[in-house]
């Protein structure tokens, strides 16, 4: 059972409950903003016969892209929630997830919006210059990608070094060149939890990217990211009455 | 050691002093994003005074996050290789915390014992730390269980110590007493005062003694995958941190004309211990982890008698996962 309990210093840990006497650990706080569906992919979880999960909906929503993603098919899993009147919910199926997620979609916040807000309102130049200046400061811990549950490759573009892509040193074009990198790989698949901005050692809020991609490809698609387990990837999806030309 | 008095007023004179003298002042700096941290300066007022604790540590002065160690350059004539060790400037650090200080004596220790390395030894020789006694701490300060103190001397040059409208000054090392007579109208002589009043009082969490010794037999410890499945494998604790020394050499450019450069590494990186034939010894986060806690408190002081952890609590306070490196030392030796 993956959830949360309290640390020595009040602030709540991940947990990984293995025995019934243990659950009394549990707890499930506002302060609980961790997106736990990351655990999913550690092996030792991979391992479990079966996993529970305590999720909050950034969880949920990510238990949803990723079941779309056919990440989780293998995984036996009992995702529980509490709603917002304090009740526990527990899901049998991903379907009834996918319907709490879309019942309770979340908001960008005001602050991620205000700042996108400004972001948008620059020229490109002056757009260029921000990101320059939040990238000259990135020391590529990577607990950026650390935290994603979107980011599941077994082997990141960063750790080959024949041919090496992106450099090993941290130095700014360099980190313009991985968080470029990152985010065009998760745009239209970040589901906007924020955990990477809200981690980042320096404060660069390295979740606006994807999350301003989020909004292009919901205005040119229609999709919306962890919110159906079964719409196909906007970017790879073709139909044939698509209005693009390129593909016939 | 000498002791000295300077005016709190007095300090932008003093600081100001420093900047003049030609020197690269590094002191923590308030940033847009609301953390502290460590930035070359040009004037006292760009100086944070409130903070606990800075974000990263101040090694980079002596061990950059990238060091160019030399460039080379194919010529007809043959390689020209320019060393960059005659480039590094006389550096400042202002406002460190004392737990920050005495980090550098492990980091001396660890670069210079063995095969010296040319490149720290000359960063540490340019370098001249003025730490300043924590009058406030917070819940992942904990430098008294590592038998340090919001006030100790151990490793700076010069210790300032807040005491009302009186900076309490301990001077430490010749490098400390130059810098002070540069400024030698600025200070008074004072006799020794307690700065326990004016110091941050920080609970022990455990007795370093009981620790040293039950770490002796806590590598086979089931806690510790409990302790550590939480870690994702981020580098953020070991860049944060003021004792880790680990590195990557790395070669950038092309096969006439490049640099080769000393980039950080962190033990936590699945690829940090990846041999070329594609095995890793250390399989998961859980071994990662306990390498890392282990070489703190266990390997370091088996190698160079220092327990390499200083009580800052930056890999606390930035965990993504909140992991608490205490609590779980705590636990692996129960």
């Amino acid at each position: 059972m993956i959830g949360f309990k309290t640390a020595i210093n009040k602030l709540p840990v991940p947990c990984f409950i293995t025995n019934a006497s243990q659950v009394e650990q549990l707890i499930f706080t506002p302060e609980c903003k961790g997106n736990l569906s990351v655990y999913l992919h550690k092996i030792e979880v991979k391992q479990a016969q079966k996993v529970g999960i305590l999720a909050n909906v950034s969880t949920l929503r990510s238990l949803v892209q990723l079941t779309s993603e056919n990440q989780l098919g293998a995984i036996e899993k009992t995702v529980i929630t509490i709603n917002a009147q304090n009740e526990v919910v527990v899901f049998t199926t991903m379907e009834e997830v996918e319907q709490y997620v879309q019942a309770n979609f979340p908001a960008y916040t005001e602050e991620d919006i205000k700042l996108l807000e400004h972001l948008n309102s620059l020229t490109r130049t002056e757009r260029w210059q921000y990101w320059t200046e939040q990238f000259s400061a990135c020391v590529k811990c990577y607990a950026c990608r650390a935290v994603c549950p979107m980011c599941y490759c077994s082997s990141c573009t960063v750790e080959s070094n024949q041919p090496q892509w992106i450099k090993v040193s941290s130095e700014t074009t360099g980190n313009l060149e991985w968080h470029t990198m990152r985010a065009m790989h998760l745009a239209g698949r970040c589901i906007n939890c924020g955990e990477c901005g809200r981690i980042c050692p320096v404060g660069i809020p390295v979740h606006l990217l994807t999350a301003q991609m989020n909004l292009d490809i919901e205005k040119e698609f229609g999709a919306k990211t962890g919110f159906s387990c079964k719409s196909g990837y906007a970017l790879n999806t073709f139909k044939p009455g698509d209005k693009e030309q390129f593909i016939k | 050691m000498e002791i000295k008095n300077i005016k709190s007023t007095n300090i932008p004179a003093f600081f100001d002093q420093l900047i003049k003298s030609g020197k690269v002042v590094i002191a923590p700096v308030l940033k847009k994003s609301g953390k502290v941290f460590f930035e070359a300066v040009q004037s006292y007022s760009q100086v944070a005074t409130d903070y606990i604790q800075t974000g990263f540590s101040a090694k980079s002065v002596v061990f950059p996050k990238v060091e160019v160690l030399f460039s080379f350059n194919k010529t007809q004539d043959g390689i020209e290789i320019t060393d960059s060790i005659n480039q590094i400037p006389e550096t400042v650090v202002w406002g460190l915390r004392p737990c920050d200080g005495s980090a550098f004596n492990y980091m001396t220790e660890f670069f210079l014992k063995e095969n010296p390395d040319a490149y720290y030894a000359a960063r540490k020789e340019k370098t001249t730390l003025i730490a300043i006694s924590c009058a406030k701490a917070d819940a992942a300060c904990f430098c008294t269980s590592v038998d340090l103190s919001p006030g100790s001397t151990s490793g700076s040059d010069i210790l300032l110590t807040l005491m009302g409208e009186d900076v309490y000054v301990e001077v430490m090392t010749e490098k400390g007493k130059s810098v002070v007579e540069s400024s030698a109208s600025l200070f008074t002589t004072s006799e020794e005062k307690s700065k326990d009043a004016y110091l941050a009082n920080i609970e022990a969490k455990f007795s370093m003694e009981e620790i040293k010794e039950r770490i002796k037999t806590a590598y086979d410890s089931a806690e510790w995958k409990n302790e550590s499945m939480g870690c994702f494998g981020c580098g953020a604790c070991a860049f944060s941190c003021p004792t880790c020394t680990c590195f990557d050499i790395q070669d950038e450019g092309t096969q006439n004309k490049g640099l080769r450069l000393r980039c950080w590494d962190a033990c936590g990186f699945g690829l940090f211990t990846k041999h070329n034939s594609g095995h890793n010894p250390r399989t998961n986060q859980t071994e990662r982890r306990r390498q890392r806690l282990m070489h703190k408190f266990k390997y370091s002081v088996e190698n160079l008698g220092i327990v390499s952890c200083v009580g800052c609590g930056r890999c606390i306070r930035v965990c993504p996962a909140h992991l608490n490196i205490f609590e779980n030392i705590l636990s692996v030796t129960k």
